[in-house]
């Protein structure tokens, strides 16, 4: 059973700067702020334009990332590996 | 009982005959046995999506060949070290993911760049050092400017540290939970999203500095 004392909670904290709002947006944006956390924290936005862009940049940063695009293996690729692994396992020492 | 979680990357459309658990547990306990022709399933089971995990992670092409080799030479020379107490796409993940980290680090970084130069900055009462702090989101109209941002951002990835950089891709990339890259990794929880944090701000500086805004 788990002990209270070793629930470790975080403190409420309180947003006055942009500081403080920067080091919190990634737990704000998982949604891991605890409430009076989040007030805070929204608090702070609706008084700093400057936050609400690096908050809006921040989310952009993340879906660019998101959308990034990668090529499937060419087939060349997927033929080539096969004909090592083949050859490779054949000359193994540990082949079974 | 809680039940256990396992790593599921997204599938492709090639992917989507996928075996049912027990008959992918028998193709294993085939391979283990030394069945080839097991083997050769296996290969042509997941061989795309460890290509893409791999090139993900190294960003081009030769190394990614050279991870996907490694792997698969693994997965035969140590069926035998898979209990199957996890899905075994969850241990190729993690094979996947420690190869490619090895590679990773024996690439030469071509310069190596300050992360701290793109991170934010503050003045002594917490405030933004440069404002206003530029909101670029609006700049970004036309499909050009997304094409020179995602080469942006892939440019910045690469010059991430290995390890930050299989963070972001664990995370924004392959949509892995963050008690799931810790486990990947070897790092904790919180050393997971505090190197999310400071990469995504680095992208970020590099994305707001790409388009004539000071980064901090």
């Amino acid at each position: 059973m788990v002990n209270r004392a070793q629930v470790r909670r975080a403190k409420p904290k309180k947003v006055d700067t942009c500081k403080q709002a920067t080091t919190l947006i990634l737990t704000y944006l998982m949604g891991e702020l605890d409430s009076k956390t989040t007030r805070s924290f929204e608090e702070h936005l609706m008084i700093c334009p400057d936050c609400v862009a690096f908050l809006n940049t921040y989310k952009k940063t993340i879906q660019f990332t998101k959308s990034l695009q990668y090529d499937e293996i060419p087939n060349e690729m997927k033929k080539r590996v096969k004909e090592f692994l083949r050859n490779k396992i054949k000359l193994d020492p540990d082949n079974r | 009982m809680i039940p256990k979680r396992h790593i599921r990357p997204k599938k492709t459309s090639s992917e989507k005959s996928q075996l049912s658990s027990n008959e992918e547990r028998l193709l294993i306990e085939r391979v283990k046995a030394g069945d080839q022709k097991a083997f050769e399933a296996i290969f042509s089971l997941y061989v795309s999506r460890v290509y893409r995990q791999a090139l993900k992670l190294v960003g081009n092409e030769a190394d990614a060949n050279d991870v996907v080799q490694e792997v698969f030479l693994l997965v035969y020379r140590k069926a035998n070290s898979f209990l199957g107490k996890s899905e075994f796409s969850t241990w190729l993940y993690r094979l996947t993911a420690n190869a490619a980290l090895t590679k990773l680090r024996q690439i030469k970084r071509e310069k190596v760049v300050s992360l701290d130069e793109y991170m934010p900055k503050f003045r002594k009462d917490g405030h933004h050092l440069v404002r206003p702090v530029a909101d670029w989101t609006q700049d970004i109209e036309n499909l050009v400017s997304i094409m020179e941002s995602r080469q942006i951002i892939q440019q910045a990835i690469d010059q991430l540290s290995p390890i930050d950089k299989a963070v972001v891709v664990m995370s924004d990339l392959e949509e892995l939970s963050n008690p799931e890259i810790s486990k990947t990794l070897g790092i904790s929880v919180q050393a997971v999203k505090a190197r999310l944090h400071r990469a995504r701000l680095f992208l970020r500086g590099r994305l707001t500095s790409h388009f004539g805004y000071s980064p901090t």
